[in-house]
């Protein structure tokens, strides 16, 4: 049989240490320490550091590597494995989420931050990268607390989605399985009903028992279906209810942190709390004249106490429209609690300041 | 002809109309004037182009609202052929209305079809086309010309900034072959001329994907306005088209050309960090500020767009990890290597989203929001590093795009890791494919912005199923029957063969040689008397290539050999269009040929076979999806799940829609006849779901028939059909002249009299009764209400009395 093409190249690795290939040795496993990242079969890994820790047989390379280290790659190209490998150990510091910031932009400068130290300590010169160590260790101890409850935090996010996950697949299943068996009913249904009808016509019952024979068939299949969503929507109701109710627990609400908002700036102290005590409904003007008051403007006995005429007027325009924005009806059926006593004496003052008024006119 | 239907006159290029498109053109302003949606069945070779096209105009241009309309076709010569009907309309109109309309129409394709450039319109590959003209026509290159540098660029494109930028082409119905004439006269570019004209014609005619496909939508039809009226024209596969626009397929080449792609770019970035470091600078302070540079997205030359819908694009600042253009990368090694891993597991694997996501921030750190961003960071760094070779960085576009579009939706799509590409294959071929489910996400969009979106095509029963699918409301949904003179086709289904066992092409029996030799049998008796033409389909290429071997062996192939010609249908394109063109001779010189042809092949849409190009066709086998796949595994699941309907359902569906398709075919027109046979078993019980038009044509005699009594039925029909038939016969009954229409609309609006008057005696009814019953309330209502008011007199005087003693 021809060798199967293998466009990627990573079947056909070679052990730099004893030259064997995948080729020839089908079975061969692949190896690497993180201390260096350089790979070997894992025949060579053995039989080179199972009598204790040894140097790394690449040439020019001398980290001294022990067995324990050793492990398989995930991922094809070891510069990769090398740089999650970091990752790991800068996103186990580096933890905090957007929930923990009050913008997007602090977000973003945040995530850039972690991006060029993960940069530095990948590909950056040694100088740089000690720098980069550095800044991740100091990062570290400061922000202690924070790793700890954003690692919690993560672990049980990350279990909640698991479990979601789970219960989703779940009803998933059931349903599938539901689905079949409600196929499953209906065929068997069907066969049943076809052998009553060749049953009745061996029997020589004639059309009159068919017809109610297919008619109950009807009404079965019909009622199969209600049965179906009835069993098969509860399922649904439940999966959600279940999940529902991990969620309700636990509910997150994830984004961006709450900012804390500045007060409003105050205004100089108002006593009346920005009540208007200008007149809506009307409108003064200084002045005001009538034929009947204009003898009392020159009579010194009404002058002499320092009456004011416009004040007034003022006061004669506020009684006069003091009741307009009132209606009788609907007083009543917002005021029904108003006691009738009280009523009373509001119509009595009213009338009394209407006589009052009609005698300042007069 | 020209008629009125309410108070919209309608001019009607031919002098007759039949009664079908009449009734045709009354529900689609019925849909119109409402605003909604539509779902309609014509028979196919009714005209029903020109009815659309006649009914819209006529609404465009007799309201003052002048709605734009966007007529969508599935091929390049559907298109071409609209073009063509429009222009014979707008013509007639002209001579109608003695004046000539302000109007422009015009019809959008592919750059290949376009191209007048002398060196790129030689290439073969439209992708190579698209990528070559990119390269000429992009901003960048421009500005590069307008500093001095030595750039190409295309004249026929520069030609364009010459013009009036509204005014690129005059008014008229611009057809496709006009506009590159147009083009080639003036030098200017057909593509961009169409591309810049959108917003300013009245009528566009284009493919579906620049409506459906995210990645074109986005740049092409952008800025459509919301009251245009959008139709799609053959659109009983709309829910494949929709499925996959929005689905990617990675292999492990194309992963392998990715990383060198990402490879590239990193050389390049590195390169333009020592020579024009400004340039990068300035793209990361814009990522930073969150602009995304609107303007430059919206550039018609862009290299990709996002591929989400218009709904899930984050209007955000792209995300800090992924600024700087080397950690995007970075980033996109990172997966593109997680990809590779993902690859070498050998066993089938099913996964959604979440889940991937779940796993792939645990191996490589990546979070989700940055790889919903990955797409569009990679267009700007595209066009910062004013990349020219665009064709080697699809592969790398590819895995960008389905990065966004994992990371963007969590239902309605499904990850399927298929290491082999059949079951018994022992080479490993890994595919990934990320398959989009849901028909309705890719289509939503369209409905949510266009008030006005209509449906239609020859086959799209049962009518019920495309709202469900896709998620919609209609307005309404109408089959129409077609009208005829005379029984014009005969639709006949075969169960049994001349030996009375019943044939099917269920796996079970599909290879008993009795099942083989009577499918044989029917064949040579049709193509005894078949004049000319005759369409055989099957259900796969499979079974088409087992089934001819075995006719060959036991002689069948020799006898259908004396009467006719044998011509395959290959996957292959151009094989095809060879059988295809012998076939036509054949036909045409008296030898008559048989086309055996592959139910959802190239063949069975959009091929007609009119008049003695097909006087029979021979549906052997009920042609379902192959249901091992498991793409359609998940589909089924997922239709089940959200919308209820049933696997069965679906599949009996999707083979009676193309089983419908291959019968249309030989009926174009109503002159046309033609003899249709259903030949398997199964079909007896999926009648119900072929169009109305084929099912009214059905009579109880013609089903359930073995092989020589369908022979006989046929024989008798052709014998008929051989018969002279003057058109005049026709008239009144399947075609109607202006009286007839006029005859038509009085009585309908007598019906509607007394329609009317009936719902208003009802009506009169109802609001008496209803009064009574008002009257007695407010009696009721009255009485409590005047002892209320005895209360208040009480009241008052009390009051008085009140006030009296105070």
């Amino acid at each position: 049989m021809a060798r199967p093409l293998d466009p990627l190249g990573f079947e056909d690795e070679m052990c730099p240490v004893c030259k064997s290939r995948k080729y020839l040795n089908p079975d061969i496993v692949f190896v690497f320490n993180p201390e260096c990242y350089h790979s070997m079969c894992l025949n060579c890994a053995n039989r080179l550091f199972n009598d204790g820790p040894n140097q790394c047989p690449h040439a020019g390379c001398n980290k001294t590597l022990r067995r324990k280290g050793f492990r398989s790659a995930f991922f094809g190209d070891l510069a990769v494995e090398r740089e999650v490998d970091i990752r790991r150990r800068v996103a186990a510091v580096f933890n905090q989420v957007e929930d923990d910031f009050e913008t997007l932009q602090d977000y973003n400068n945040y995530l850039q931050m972690v991006e060029d130290l993960t940069f530095e300590l990948v590909n950056g010169t040694d100088e740089r990268r000690r720098q980069a160590e550095a800044q991740l260790q100091a990062w570290e101890a400061e922000h202690r607390a924070d790793i700890e409850r954003n690692k919690k935090a993560g672990r049980e996010a990350d279990e909640i989605s698991r479990v979601r996950l789970a219960a989703e697949r779940d009803a998933v299943r059931q349903r599938r399985i539901e689905a079949i068996k409600e196929a499953e009913a209906e065929k068997r249904e069907r066969v049943r009903s076809r052998e009553m009808e060749l049953d009745n016509l061996a029997k020589g019952t004639t059309a009159m028992t068919a017809e109610p024979a297919t008619k109950v068939q009807l009404k079965r299949r019909g009622q199969v279906n209600r049965v179906a969503e009835t069993a098969s929507n509860p399922a649904i109701a439940t999966t959600g209810m279940g999940t529902g109710a991990s969620e309700v627990e636990r509910l997150s609400i994830r984004g961006l942190k709450e900012k804390p908002k500045a007060p409003a700036p105050q205004g100089p102290y108002d006593p009346f709390g920005g009540m208007d005590f200008a007149p809506s409904r009307y409108k003064l003007h200084g002045g005001l004249s009538h034929p009947l008051m204009e003898k009392y403007r020159l009579d010194r006995q009404h002058v002499a106490g320092g009456y004011s005429f416009d004040d007034f007027a003022a006061r004669a325009l506020y009684e006069a429209f003091a009741g307009l924005g009132v209606f009788v009806e609907d007083e009543k059926e917002v005021g029904s609690g108003i006691g009738l006593s009280q009523e009373t004496s509001m119509a009595a003052g009213i009338a009394a300041v209407v006589d009052a008024d009609k005698m300042d006119l007069d | 002809m020209e008629f009125n239907i309410d108070d919209l006159p309608v001019l009607f290029p031919y002098p007759r109309i039949y009664p079908e498109q009449y009734a045709y053109m009354v529900d689609l302003k019925k849909t119109l004037d409402a605003g909604g949606n539509c779902v309609l069945e014509m028979p196919s070779g009714t005209g029903k182009t020109v009815t659309l096209l006649s009914l819209i105009v006529a609404y465009q241009q007799y309201y003052p609202e002048h709605r734009k309309l966007i007529y969508c076709s599935r091929t390049m010569s559907e298109i071409e052929k609209a073009l063509v009907e429009l222009r014979a309309l707008m013509k007639f109109r002209a001579e109608r209305l003695g004046h000539e309309e302000e109007f422009r129409g015009l019809g959008l394709t592919s750059r290949k079809n376009l191209c007048l450039h002398p060196s790129v319109k030689r290439e073969k590959s439209g992708a190579i086309v698209d990528a070559r003209c990119r390269s000429l026509t992009a901003g960048f290159v421009k500005e590069k010309r307008e500093k001095g540098e030595n750039v190409e660029t295309c004249v026929y494109h520069d030609n364009l900034d010459l013009l009036e930028p509204h005014n690129l082409i005059p008014n008229g119905i611009w057809t496709l072959d006009g506009l590159m004439r147009y083009g080639e006269e003036k030098k200017q570019c057909p593509y961009f001329t169409a591309r810049r004209m959108m917003q300013h014609c009245n009528v566009i005619i284009y493919s579906y994907h620049y409506l459906l496909d995210p990645k074109i939508a986005e740049r092409v039809s952008k800025d459509l306005s919301k009251d245009c009226i959008v139709v799609f024209d053959e659109a009983h596969n709309i829910d494949n088209v929709c499925i996959e626009s929005l689905s990617t397929d990675i292999t492990q080449d194309s992963l392998m050309r990715a990383t060198r792609g990402a490879q590239n770019l990193e050389a390049k970035i590195s390169e333009m960090k020592d020579s024009d470091q400004e340039k990068l600078q300035s793209e990361y302070e814009k990522l930073v500020e969150g602009l995304k540079g609107l303007d430059e997205g919206r550039q018609e030359d862009a290299f990709m767009a996002n591929p989400t819908l218009p709904d899930d694009l984050l209007k955000e600042a792209v995300p800090g990890n992924i600024r700087r253009a080397e950690h995007f990368v970075a980033f996109l090694r990172r997966f593109i290597e997680y990809l590779k891993t993902r690859m070498k597991v050998r066993q089938v694997i099913s996964e959604t989203p979440p889940s991937f996501l779940a796993h792939l921030k645990e191996y490589t750190f990546i979070e989700k929001k940055p790889l919903r961003f990955c797409a569009e960071r990679l267009t700007s760094l595209v066009r910062t590093l004013e990349l020219t070779n665009i064709e080697d960085y699809r592969p790398l576009q590819e895995v960008a795009t389905f990065a966004t579009l994992v990371a963007t939706y969590e239902k309605g799509f499904l990850l399927i890791l298929e290491p082999y590409e059949s079951d018994t294959a022992k080479t490993p071929n890994p595919v990934l494919h990320f398959t989009c489910l849901d028909a309705a996400i890719a289509i939503k969009p369209v409905f949510d912005r266009f008030s006005s979106v209509i449906i239609t095509s020859g086959t799209i029963s049962p009518l019920e199923m495309y709202p469900k699918m896709l998620n919609f409301e209609t307005v309404v949904q109408e089959s129409y029957a077609m009208t005829l003179a005379r029984r014009s086709f005969l639709p006949m289904i075969v169960t049994r063969g001349s030996d009375q066992a019943s044939i099917s092409t269920s796996f079970q029996v599909r290879n008993e040689p009795s099942v083989v030799r009577n499918y044989g049998n029917l064949l040579t008796e049709f193509a005894r008397i078949t004049p000319d033409g005759m369409v055989v389909f099957f259900p796969s290429y499979l079974y088409m290539e087992s089934i001819i071997s075995m006719w060959q062996g036991m002689g069948i192939l020799d006898e259908v050999w004396k009467h006719k010609l044998i011509l395959v249908e290959t996957p292959d394109a151009q094989e095809t269009s060879l059988a295809l063109e012998t076939y036509r001779t054949a036909c045409c010189n008296g030898r008559g040929a048989i086309l055996l042809c592959v139910a959802r092949g190239k063949v069975s849409e959009g091929i007609d076979f009119d008049h003695q190009y097909g006087r029979t066709v021979l549906c052997i086998g009920v042609p379902f999806q192959y249901t091992e796949s498991r793409i359609l595994k998940a589909r089924l699941e997922f239709l089940r799940e959200t919308y209820r309907i049933r696997e069965n359902d679906f599949l009996s569906f999707d083979a009676m829609r193309h089983a419908a398709q291959c019968l249309g075919r030989v009926l174009r027109g109503k002159d046309d006849y033609g003899v249709m046979v259903l030949a398997d078993r199964r079909f007896m019980k999926k009648r119900a779901q072929l169009p109305k038009w084929i099912n009214q044509a059905f009579l109880e005699a013609n089903t359930n028939l073995s092989t020589d009594m369908a022979v006989g039925n046929a024989r008798a029909f052709l014998k008929q059909m051989a018969q002279p038939f003057s058109a005049k016969d026709q008239e009144g009954v399947s075609i109607w002249g202006m009286e007839d229409l006029k005859r038509h609309q009085e009585k309908m609006a007598e019906d509607m009299i007394v329609e009317l008057k009936t719902a208003r005696e009802e009506e009169e009814r109802e609001r008496k009764r209803r009064e009574e019953e008002e009257r007695r309330r407010f009696e009721e209502e009255r009485d409590r209400v005047s002892d209320y008011e005895m209360d208040e007199d009480d009241e008052a005087e009390m009051m008085a009395l009140d006030a009296r003693i105070g």
